[in-house]
């Protein structure tokens, strides 16, 4: 790839090897194309995929861990692996019933691998307005959080709580 | 804050490892690490911790490490630590020494990175080059700049469970050799590469797993719930192609920078001949990338257009076995 075609305007920056002018190979910082072209239709079917795990969870049919498990992207076997438990357990506990019997401290070690607090496998918050923010802060103890909600001023671009 | 040189680097273990070794004071560059380490290769796999395929693009990791330690002679202390308190103390314990130390971590935890951009995997490596209160500075090859991160995250980064799990890995170099015999850590790399990409006796493996793989993604609608599904692992393909930490076209670029430079070192034509052609192939590993994007954003994903995408990726693997075969004797006379 020559020099000249590696360029991409993108805030997600990579490095690419590239033939240079001088016929030299070497590294060069660029934007990630992917990123610039396609992050919409990215989001796009990722809220479309929400949406439907949203309804399925509102009608009793899935439990949040499978709610969350296809948010994060992670397979099965990987998750079950990650938590310390069987597959057949976490298809039990992705199920409402198997949920409910879901020990404290196993639904922390599911939060820890979704990278959530604990608290929201009980609590979805869907922000209806654009430009709200939610800041979790971490406490002493570890499965209680602090939750706060902020708008952004769109103008002047500060955190206004 | 250790005097520690931060840079962008295009994989995170390649980038890693030629950190800390220009740190020891070894000047090398990262495609000379990733081409004597046989960084390349080729796989598909069906994995029981994964939902739906994927396939590789370099060897397993760890090897970049253990590979540059033997044929360059560099010396490495290495860490495994039981409890992740015991590996952060040891983390602390080099750092309060000056030293920056590499650890193996969760990819999903460096909160740095933009949240579309980070999933669970264990085999990320970055420097640990200080600690500013109660955040540790890092050094990741895949950032602009020097991050941070809190103790409490990096100590769950380093401890998880799963595939390749961290176990709070680190390792940090302790010696360079002043006069490394590269000619012949060269011929090893690339023999190394040959034979996993020519004579590894698997059909998912080497050229026979790029043919694997281009039978393979015909299939893949039937693996899906529907067509965002398909579109979403199609284009996946790009991703992991270009912007998974490859330096572009599926690490051939890399290795094509690779081959130039052992080329210019050791006055060889042919090495050099063969690094345009491995450059010319990543060009042809981007078309497919840029192929696979637009027909996922277009929904363009009918039995005609998978056709296409197996016939370009049987293409590579056209190419490739005829690049290595060459290489392969190229490296004979080294």
């Amino acid at each position: 790839m020559k020099e000249e075609d590696s360029k991409v305007e993108s805030s997600h920056q990579l490095i690419l090897y590239i033939e240079k002018d001088d016929q030299t190979y070497g590294p060069v910082q660029t934007g990630s194309y992917m990123v610039k072209n396609y992050l919409d239709d990215f989001f796009a079917k990722k809220a479309r995929l929400q949406t439907i795990r949203l309804e399925e969870l509102k009608a009793g049919k899935i439990s949040p861990l499978a709610y969350y498990k296809d948010l994060v992207e992670i397979g099965e076997g990987d998750l079950a692996c990650r938590v310390g438990i069987s597959r057949r357990k976490l298809r039990f506990q992705m199920t409402p019933k198997g949920f409910s019997r879901t020990s404290v401290a196993l639904l922390e070690r599911y939060a820890t691998v979704f990278g959530i607090p604990v608290a929201q496998l009980f609590q979805v918050i869907l922000c209806e307005e654009e430009g709200l923010a939610i800041h979790n802060e971490q406490t002493a103890l570890p499965s209680v959080i602090i939750s706060r909600i902020s708008v952004r001023d769109r103008q002047a671009s500060e955190l206004r709580t | 804050m250790i005097a520690f040189t931060h840079k962008m680097a295009a994989h995170c273990e390649s980038g890693a490892v030629t950190a800390q070794l220009n740190h020891a004071g070894l000047a090398i560059s990262e495609p000379m690490v990733f081409g004597i380490s046989g960084g390349l290769f080729f796989g598909y796999f069906k994995l029981p911790t994964l939902d739906f395929p994927t396939f590789v693009l370099r060897n397993q990791p760890g090897k970049i490490r253990t590979a540059v330690q033997k044929r360059l002679g560099v010396q490495i202390s290495c860490q495994k630590n039981r409890t992740p308190d015991k590996a952060m103390a040891a983390l602390d314990s080099l750092l309060d020494q000056g030293i920056p130390v590499a650890v193996q971590v969760d990819f999903f935890y460096m909160q740095y990175l933009p949240a579309y951009a980070r999933a669970h995997f264990n085999a990320h490596f970055v420097n640990v080059i200080g600690k500013d209160g109660a955040d540790y500075l890092i050094s990741d090859v895949y950032y602009p700049k020097i991050a941070r991160l809190d103790e409490r995250t990096l100590k769950i980064a380093r401890s998880v469970k799963g595939p390749f799990a961290p176990a709070g890995f680190q390792f940090h170099v302790t010696g360079v050799k002043p006069d490394v015999d590269m000619q012949s850590a060269i011929k090893a790399g690339i023999k190394q590469t040959c034979f996993y990409m020519l004579r590894v006796p698997l059909p998912f493996m080497g050229i026979r797993g790029i043919r694997y793989f281009g039978d393979k993604v015909t299939s893949w609608p039937k693996l899906c719930r529907n067509t965002d599904h398909l579109s979403h692992e199609i284009m996946m393909i790009h991703v992991i192609l270009e912007d998974r930490g490859t330096g572009g076209g599926g690490f051939r670029y890399l290795y094509a920078s690779f081959l130039k430079e052992a080329g210019t070192l050791l006055g060889n034509k042919s090495l050099e001949a063969l690094a345009k052609e491995m450059m010319a192939n990543g060009d042809e590993w981007r078309q497919i990338s840029l192929f696979v994007a637009r027909i996922g954003k277009e929904r363009d994903l009918g039995p005609v257009r998978l056709q296409e995408l197996k016939c370009m990726i049987h293409q590579r693997a056209h190419v490739e076995k005829d690049i290595f075969e060459r290489l392969s004797e190229t490296a004979k006379k080294l």
